[in-house]
């Protein structure tokens, strides 16, 4: 599903973000990418949708190397990895409803099928009766319930989230990541880059640790290994 | 790309332009003076072209002949202009056809002519009509040399200025035009700078979603093209009726100016201004999404 081979990553300025990354992840796992500050973490997630290339090494997911992808097919990279971050990313000035619409109409689906598929994911996140609203009415945690109806309403085969918990409290981040592992059982891919120690290590799932951009631990069934 | 998303692109680009108005309006305007200007530039230059033309078709030089030449030097002198590759036409005209002429010409003051009468003190000459006016001098210095022509006479001085100013005022047109465009395209660039601000959110957003990047470009470039359709719109119904007037005027006034008025003319310049601002248009988003639209 996602295979990266010695990928490194070094910005123009000479940071180096990444170095000699190997990892694999299978179709329907669901992987925490942890590691301090500034450990190459969001570098890696960004990777994933095609935000960020690789300056070395090769990097495939679903199929396509994406060293060799056109422009367009960025596009198509895109469509089928849906993107959470920590700031939500919502439009303000749009619903609810008008948000995870938009992710559709963007794509060009046509109106039946928008108005067939934007209620009945946002009843899977559980907002089926704020619709209407505007995100500035909803709590943080709703926000996020939002970028995530939003993520998958395309049926994306991965989901990448770039610290999905990080404005929320414990409990709210609680319910984000049992959505994300409820989005996981239904087959799709997740991974999650996360600081969220207690999650982590209660939800024994896949760890891959990053450290100076070096991949130093992958343990599945791991925990945060860090002191959060 | 599907029809219905055009429909939905081309609904977001109108959306932009009324949420933006202010800028909206100054762009509009802008392309209003400029296609204007075009407009009224175009129709000066046809109109100059078809005066120039009149003119040409009726300069024509005269070589005037001493007074005791033989017929048969006459019809040699008139088959050697004729026979010449710049003359379209060549007459001999005698000079008691000359008073004639010169008869209706003067019309009600005929006395004066009556004490001339006996003594008729024109010439014969060659009456010498050209393909091409600025061949004048050529032709004219060639008649010069066939025997028995005493003096070449043409109204050069006239179909030359005429020329001048057609020159003149095609490159003044041009250069005022191109100077406009440019001006156009920045204040539309502008206008379409502070859009993709505007929409900056969105458009990242679209992008994560996997829009592509014309999707993206689409609603933008055609809020461009909307403001130079709009302008173009407005200063072609501007000529379009204000011509018409105009020579309605003059023809009134001054009768003998040979204004052009043919729809087909005024047809030609509104087309010409809807091409022009469809292109300023594009040009001027185009312009804008290179610089801030990293798509």
């Amino acid at each position: 599903m996602i295979q990266l081979w010695n990928v490194g990553k070094t910005y123009q300025n000479g940071t180096v973000a990444l170095k000699d990354v190997n990892i694999r992840v299978r179709k329907g796992d669901f992987a925490f990418i942890v590691g301090p500050s500034g450990a190459g973490k969001s570098t890696l997630i960004k990777m994933l949708y095609g935000e960020e290339l690789p300056t070395s090494g090769q990097i495939i997911i679903a199929g396509k190397n994406i060293n060799r992808l056109r422009r367009f097919e960025y596009s198509l990279l895109r469509r089928n990895v849906g993107v959470v971050f920590q700031d939500f990313k919502l439009l303000p000035d749009r619903t609810v409803y008008e948000n995870v619409a938009f992710a559709l109409e963007v794509v060009e689906t046509s109106s039946r099928e928008i108005a067939r598929r934007v209620p009945s994911v946002l009843g899977l996140v559980g907002l089926a009766d704020k619709m209407k609203m505007l995100p500035m009415q909803l709590s943080g945690g709703e926000q996020q319930r939002v970028a995530l109806a939003r993520a998958i309403v395309n049926n994306p085969v991965v989901i990448a989230a770039d610290e999905p918990t990080g404005n929320l409290d414990p409990d709210t981040a609680w319910e984000i990541m049992h959505l994300l592992e409820e989005i996981n059982r239904m087959g799709t891919t997740v991974i999650v880059g996360t600081h969220a120690k207690s999650i982590v290590d209660s939800m024994h799932k896949r760890v891959i640790a990053i450290e100076k951009g070096r991949v130093v631990r992958d343990e599945e069934k791991g925990e945060y290994g860090y002191e959060a | 790309m599907k029809l219905r998303t055009f429909r939905r692109l081309g609904r977001e680009a109108w959306t932009s332009l009324r949420r933006n108005s202010t800028m909206s309006l100054a762009s509009i305007g802008t392309v209003f003076i400029t296609l204007l200007t075009l407009g009224l530039f175009l129709l000066l230059v046809n109109n100059v072209e078809a005066l120039t033309l009149s003119m040409e078709a009726q300069v024509e030089i005269n070589a005037y002949l001493q007074g005791d030449l033989a017929q048969e030097a006459i019809d040699a002198g008139l088959a050697e202009l004729q026979a010449m590759p710049e003359v379209s036409e060549a007459v001999f005209v005698s000079k008691a056809d000359a008073l004639q002429e010169l008869r209706e010409q003067f019309g009600d003051e005929q006395d004066l002519l009556d004490a001339v009468e006996d003594m008729n003190p024109l010439r014969d000459s060659y009456r010498i009509k050209l393909v091409r006016t600025e061949q004048a001098a050529v032709v004219a210095e060639a008649a010069g040399r066939i025997t028995g022509v005493e003096e070449v006479k043409y109204r050069q001085d006239i179909v030359e200025k005429l020329l001048r100013v057609t020159r003149i005022i095609r490159t003044l047109g041009l250069v005022l035009i191109v100077l406009l465009v440019f001006a156009t395209v920045f204040v539309i660039s502008n206008t379409i700078r502070l859009t993709v601000f505007a929409r900056r959110r969105e458009v990242s957003i679209m992008k994560l979603v996997g829009a592509t990047d014309w999707y993206i470009r689409w609603p933008f470039l055609l809020e461009g093209v909307f403001i130079g359709v709009i302008g173009a719109v407005t200063s072609s119904v501007l000529i379009y009726f204000g011509y018409g007037t105009f020579v309605r005027a003059c023809q009134q006034s001054v009768p003998f100016l040979p204004l052009l008025s043919s729809s087909e003319l005024i047809r030609t310049t509104c087309v010409w201004l809807l091409g022009v601002g469809v292109f300023v248009g594009a040009a001027g988003s185009m312009v804008s999404l290179r610089r801030y639209l990293q798509v």
